[in-house]
């Protein structure tokens, strides 16, 4: 149920968005699952790995997660079957090319036993899949072209594409390293560590002027781009493990004083959950996520209803890795 | 009938195209009458048709400089219903952000068109359906393409008149980027690039043709568009049945040789037309709204010499 808007209006607590989760976004994803064991991005739209992806984390992560056991199998089995026989993941069932979904599908699936293998093959397939723009022959030839005067950035630092043989962007890149911080070293494959070392230069150096994130044009033809709330959010989880570094902590800051700025339930829901990670206060004067719910619905949209869920965790296991302790609780039951 | 086979005609098989100039010097105007006289003009046959409006929505945008503004959508909106439309549909995948709800918040389209919920689309996140690229323009082989597209009766592109650092401008036909989905593609769409941008424009267009096109002129943009160039006010809205057209016709209004731009030149051999001589020109002449936007230094080659004579 949607909190009464006299009640919910204005400044937002814990309890108020964790209730609005709680009795609206949970049973929302609950019933948006298809026969199939995936999750569309709206109800009744086709099964897809992310929103899938999203929909597993959110209901893992519930305090009533035994509650959802049968969904969350059969929403692992959808993933495992989904997967291509490179080892990676598709971003929609008719593709047969995979893509940085499988960072995400790969980090769901760490909690899955049964899909270890998996897991492995698609770590293989990310570490084996390198962009095109940062090719040693690739930059020679940005040498002789005007392409080098459009941005000042480093393209001899590599991370991870949207799509296979395309250029490094952030949020790929931030999947790939969240992966690989939640994967038990002895699965990665060999070169793992140097793909984390250049992808984590990377981030670094697609940082905006100022601090945060876009989705990594941090400056074009000498005007500087400006950060937004997602691909920050995912950057600095990603680069979490090194918050003493003034490039995280000017874009934590970053992120803290444009909150009042987030005008998605999106970006609200994951700008609360990349600060409270990151150890700073939630303002109690932010927006309660019940009110932009009235707004547009979340346009519908299953990623957002599950971002909401995580937002109003208490526990980031999700997130940091290994299964998370109320569902392991449940397995061994 | 499939969209692609609509799309391309050798520009010699082509009937003329009709483009319509209307002056509206602000957002305050009446816009919903302006455009509602000129689309029955046209005489569309949208009765109980299903309309999906495509604006340009390109990131957030407060002050309203970058991106269709509202008022046009919404006008657009009200004028296809009043002719009939049983359903008009706002879609858009924006490119460089995937908080889709946070860029039409910021340009406070619910404001003007009402709750979005139910019409307005994400197209990035919409159901997809594989399409086989026949023009083969650029190396894409296909594109799955959102399936609330491929099913409209009746497609209208909207873009906002601005100068594009890559593409040299960016109107009715470049603005169908958006349609290429976020959640196949990325944020950006960088296979799109990697593609060429010029032969992508192409494919994406001869697959998915605009019906027509509305382009808001109002406040335009030139120099490093689409994001960080300089609003530019030029108070028109361009209306036509053929996007190439409608594109030839803004790039004229801006000063611009649209035989210049490259997907545009290419765009007339197949997709609609180019040439002056096959566009019929409604309201205001060309010449009567010229207003020359800057280009970056790489398209001085676009721009029309003064004294040059175009009507």
């Amino acid at each position: 149920m949607i909190p009464d808007e006299k009640n919910s209006s204005g400044p937002a607590n814990r309890s108020s968005d964790s209730l609005f989760a709680a009795d609206f976004c949970l049973p929302f994803l609950r019933n948006s699952q298809n026969a199939d064991g995936g999750w569309g991005f709206h109800p009744v739209s086709e099964s897809r790995v992310e929103p899938t992806c999203w929909a597993i984390l959110a209901l893992q992560a519930s305090d009533n997660a035994a509650a959802s056991v049968g969904k969350l199998d059969r929403g692992f089995q959808f993933l495992r079957e989904a997967q291509l026989a490179a080892g990676s993941w598709a971003a929609s069932p008719e593709m047969t090319t995979g893509c940085w979904v499988t960072s995400l599908a790969c980090c769901v699936l760490t909690a899955d036993a049964p899909s270890h293998d998996a897991v492995a093959a698609g770590l293989k397939w990310l570490c084996d899949d390198w962009p095109r723009d940062s090719a040693p022959w690739r930059r020679l030839l940005a040498r002789f072209s005007s392409e080098h005067k459009i941005s000042a950035q480093d393209d001899s630092l590599r991370g991870w594409g949207w799509t296979p043989r395309t250029s490094s962007w952030v949020e790929p890149t931030s999947f790939a390293l969240l992966l690989l911080a939640r994967a038990p070293r002895e699965a990665w494959p060999s070169g793992a560590e140097q793909r984390r070392e250049l992808a984590r230069r990377m981030l670094y150096d697609r940082m905006c002027p100022g601090g945060g994130w876009n989705c990594g044009n941090p400056m074009v033809y000498g005007v500087a781009g400006a950060p937004l709330i997602v691909p920050t959010v995912w950057a600095l989880l990603a680069l979490r493990d090194d918050p003493n570094r003034a490039e995280f902590a000017i874009s934590l800051d970053w992120l803290a004083k444009n909150i009042d700025d987030a005008r998605g339930a999106g970006s609200l829901a994951l700008a609360r959950i990349c600060l409270e990670i990151c150890g700073r206060k939630w303002p109690t004067k932010a927006a309660a996520l019940a009110d932009f719910y009235r707004r547009n619905e979340f346009l519908q949209s299953v990623p957002v209803a599950a971002w909401s869920c995580l937002a109003s965790c208490t526990q980031y296991d999700w997130l940091t890795g290994g299964i998370p302790e109320r569902f392991a609780e449940h397995a061994k039951v | 009938m499939r969209r692609s086979d609509i799309a391309l005609v050798p520009s010699f098989q082509r009937p003329a195209s009709r483009v319509a100039i209307r002056r509206a010097a602000s957002y305050e105007q009446d816009l919903a009458a302006m455009i509602h006289e000129t689309l029955r003009e046209f005489g569309l046959a949208v009765k109980d048709k299903t309309v999906l409006l495509k604006p340009n929505l390109v990131g957030l945008d407060p002050l309203g400089v970058m991106n269709t503004h509202p008022c046009v959508i919404a006008a657009a909106r009200e004028s296809f219903l009043r002719l009939g439309a049983a359903q008009v549909l706002i879609g858009d995948g924006p490119a460089m952000d995937r908080d889709t709800e946070a860029i039409i918040e910021s340009v406070q389209l619910r404001e003007f068109t009402g709750p979005l919920a139910r019409t307005f689309v994400d197209l990035n996140v919409d159901d997809v359906k594989r399409v086989a690229l026949s023009t083969r323009a650029s190396c894409l082989k296909e594109l799955f393409l959102p399936k609330t597209v491929l099913g409209a009766d009746f497609l209208v592109s909207m873009p906002k008149l601005k100068t594009h650092h890559w593409a040299a401008v960016t109107l009715s036909l470049k603005n169908m980027f958006g349609i290429v989905p976020g959640s196949c593609y990325g944020w950006p769409k960088n296979v799109l690039h990697w593609a060429g941008i010029d032969n992508s424009i192409l494919d994406i267009n001869a697959a998915a043709r605009p019906d027509f096109a509305i382009v808001d002129g109002i406040l335009g943009m030139e120099g490093n568009g689409p994001i960080q160039g300089t609003p530019k006010p030029c108070g028109v809205l361009v209306l036509g049945d053929d996007p190439v057209a409608v594109d030839a016709t803004c790039c004229r209004v801006m000063g611009l040789r649209p035989e210049k731009v490259k997907y545009l030149d290419a765009a007339g051999t197949m997709l609609g037309h180019v040439d002056p001589e096959k566009i019929q020109q409604l309201g205001e002449t060309v010449a009567s709204v010229r207003t020359r936007f800057a280009v970056l230094e790489a398209f001085r080659r676009l721009r029309q010499p003064d004294g040059g004579v175009w009507n």
